[in-house]
């Protein structure tokens, strides 16, 4: 059975193993010159927070900032640099997939090793930071089932009899697919998918998901957790909690990521502010966001992330959803 | 005239500012003259324009008066519209009242092809020629705007904030029952659905941390009501009903996140 957080909201977990630290941000140098920014849109505003902060902390420090949705804005660096020109000095993206299209084009510059061993191990890439995470989740409705009854496997969710809810046309779960195609291949994605659409809920998106749970119109769901952990927040006696499924796509662990683009230290020291104490904790105290360097509390009513499995995956794999699209289209689900 | 100079000066306050900057990217059925990026120059030709259509429009009734829906040409109300410069004008700038004048041009229209008491038709003539009246109030304060430079910044500067946001759900609301209006029902949908998916999904999981109740609410709107309202082809009215209901919850959504966002811890 899944491993599950059914009485939230609990004392802050620590973060994953211990093996690195958060840099305090009055160890970093402070920032002088110009950069633009390319930045995905969809966290709600508080990305935008850290930005103003940073710029007021750095005085001689201007950040321009071209804002759009992340996959639309990786492509325009791509076609940016095809036509010889690079507007962007760096690319903070909400999710690891439109890394992906970066790091294939040979666009993104190799970071310092200093600076990537501040995160996680199994977050450490040469040319990208992640800067935050986020998990799969299975939210439960938690007056109609138990943590028990939730399967840990997400593959045997279509025979689970549960009555399920899903948002298939949504980012984050296409992202998930993703995952199980390259974990568990087309075929038993198709499967999957096939079995899940012949009963499920369809939700426009996954906060949508969670409400649906809590109300009891479906039993389960799929959702990242930051929703569970919100709708807790500001309906603390919610009836619902997050169960985990283990070393399968079900619990996968995904990014938002920065990338720089342009050469020099400034670049580089920018994305030093983003991996500091301040900002991690800013981010997981107030978005729910999962901090990935060491040190740093995670959000309030999440597990301990090391009591997790999530399936060890490279997350720039995600970035090509087009078989993945194709192949929810083909069976229906979209 | 004086009367008219009247009209327009009591209309102009009791037009609201965020809409008057409403602009954003304008989309019209055809392609949004440069004009609209002048206005001031142009505002004589649009008060030309208005009154030309007024005397189309009563030309048209009067004809139907005349010699009933055969000698008439009702369809023509459209095409009049299509022809002015200031249907531009009136989209990129207030769009509650280019929604009112498609309802009062279908008004006029409708009246006609149903053969309705020649009564019934100067009613909607009347609601139809308030409306544009309204219009060319609203463009000449608009006009000022341009002038001194604000509506420019706002139209290239995107909400970054979520209270910026959610005033950017309510300008596209307002672009929703302007298409309803249109008797585009499919573009108004699409509409909502984008505007769900691309705006409303980037705030809501900060408002469901002040009210839960709120944000299952609009779900409902968004995902549900509203959609539904335009595909069963419901009143223009009943779905202007709906958007002022949902426009009325963002406002309170916009509190309550001004209020959480003085609460706020600091990043540094």
């Amino acid at each position: 059975m899944s491993g599950a957080m059914g009485s939230l909201p609990l004392a802050p977990a620590s973060g994953f193993a211990q093996s690195s630290a958060a840099v305090p941000v009055d160890e970093l140098p402070a920032l002088e010159g110009e950069l633009t920014l390319y930045l995905g849109r969809g966290e709600g505003g508080l990305y935008e927070n850290v930005l103003a902060a940073v710029e007021e902390r750095n005085p001689d420090f201007t950040l321009n900032i071209r804002r759009g949705p992340t996959a639309a804005l990786a492509n325009a660096i791509v076609a940016e640099a095809e036509a010889g020109v690079r507007r962007a000095d760096v690319f903070w993206a909400v999710d690891s997939g439109a890394i992906g299209v970066i790091n294939e084009a040979g666009l993104a510059r190799d970071l310092p090793d200093d600076l990537t061993r501040q995160l996680q191990p199994g977050f450490r890439y040469p040319q990208w930071a992640p800067v935050t995470g986020r998990i799969r989740t299975l939210p439960f409705n938690t007056e109609q089932l138990s943590a028990e009854r939730v399967p840990a496997d997400v593959m045997s969710l279509p025979e689970s009899g549960l009555a399920i809810g899903w948002a298939p046309a949504y980012a984050s779960f296409q992202s998930f697919v993703t995952a199980m195609r390259l974990l568990e291949g087309d075929q038993a994605t198709a499967d999957w998918l096939r079995g899940i659409n012949e009963t499920a809920t369809s939700y426009a998106g996954e906060l949508g998901v969670v409400m649906g749970v809590e109300r009891g119109e479906v039993q389960v769901g799929f959702a990242n957790h930051y929703y569970t952990l919100r709708l807790k927040s500001g309906m603390p006696d919610a009836r619902v909690a997050m169960a985990f499924t283990k070393n399968d796509a079900g619990c996968l662990v995904n990014a938002s990521g920065i990338l720089a683009l342009a050469g020099g230290d400034l670049p580089i020291d920018f994305i030093r502010y983003l991996l500091t104490r301040e900002v991690q904790t800013y981010l997981a105290n107030e978005a729910f966001e999962i901090p990935l360097v060491g040190g740093v509390a995670t959000p309030r009513g999440l597990p301990d992330l090391a009591s997790i499995a999530p399936p060890e995956i490279d997350l720039t794999l995600l970035a090509d959803l087009r078989p993945t699209l194709d192949l929810m289209r083909e069976v229906g689900v979209l | 005239m004086n009367l008219q100079k009247l009209k327009f000066d009591s209309l102009i306050p009791a037009l609201g500012l965020a809409a008057m900057l409403a602009a954003g990217n304008a989309a019209a059925d055809g392609p949004i003259g440069d004009h609209v990026n002048d206005l001031q120059a142009h505002l004589l030709e649009y008060g030309d324009e208005v009154v030309w259509l007024i005397e189309q429009f009563d030309g048209i009734v009067d004809t139907y008066e005349s010699g009933g829906l055969a000698a008439s040409n009702p369809e023509a109300v459209m095409e009049h519209w299509e022809a002015v410069i200031f249907h531009d004008a009136i989209e990129t700038n207030y769009i509650p009242i280019y929604a009112s004048i498609w309802q009062g041009l279908f008004g006029v229209r409708q009246a006609i092809e149903a053969e309705a008491p020649v009564a019934d038709v100067r009613v909607q003539q009347a609601m139809l020629e308030q409306s544009l009246w309204q219009a060319l109030g609203a463009v000449k304060m608009a006009a000022q705007f341009q002038q001194r430079g604000l509506t420019a910044v706002i139209e290239v500067t995107e909400a970054t904030t979520p209270t910026e946001t959610l005033d950017e759900i309510k300008q596209r609301l307002d672009r929703v029952v302007a298409k309803y209006a249109e008797q585009l029902p499919e573009e108004a949908t699409s509409i909502v659905f984008d505007t769900y998916l691309t705006r409303f999904e980037g705030v809501e999981g900060i408002l469901i941390e002040q009210d839960a109740e709120l944000v299952v609410d609009l779900e409902v709107d968004f995902n549900v009501t509203l959609p539904q309202a335009m595909e069963s082809g419901a009143s223009l009215d009943n779905v202007r009903g709906v958007v002022q209901a949902m426009q009325s919850k963002l406002d309170r959504a916009k509190s309550l996140l001004e209020e959480a966002e003085q609460n706020r811890a600091s990043v540094f």
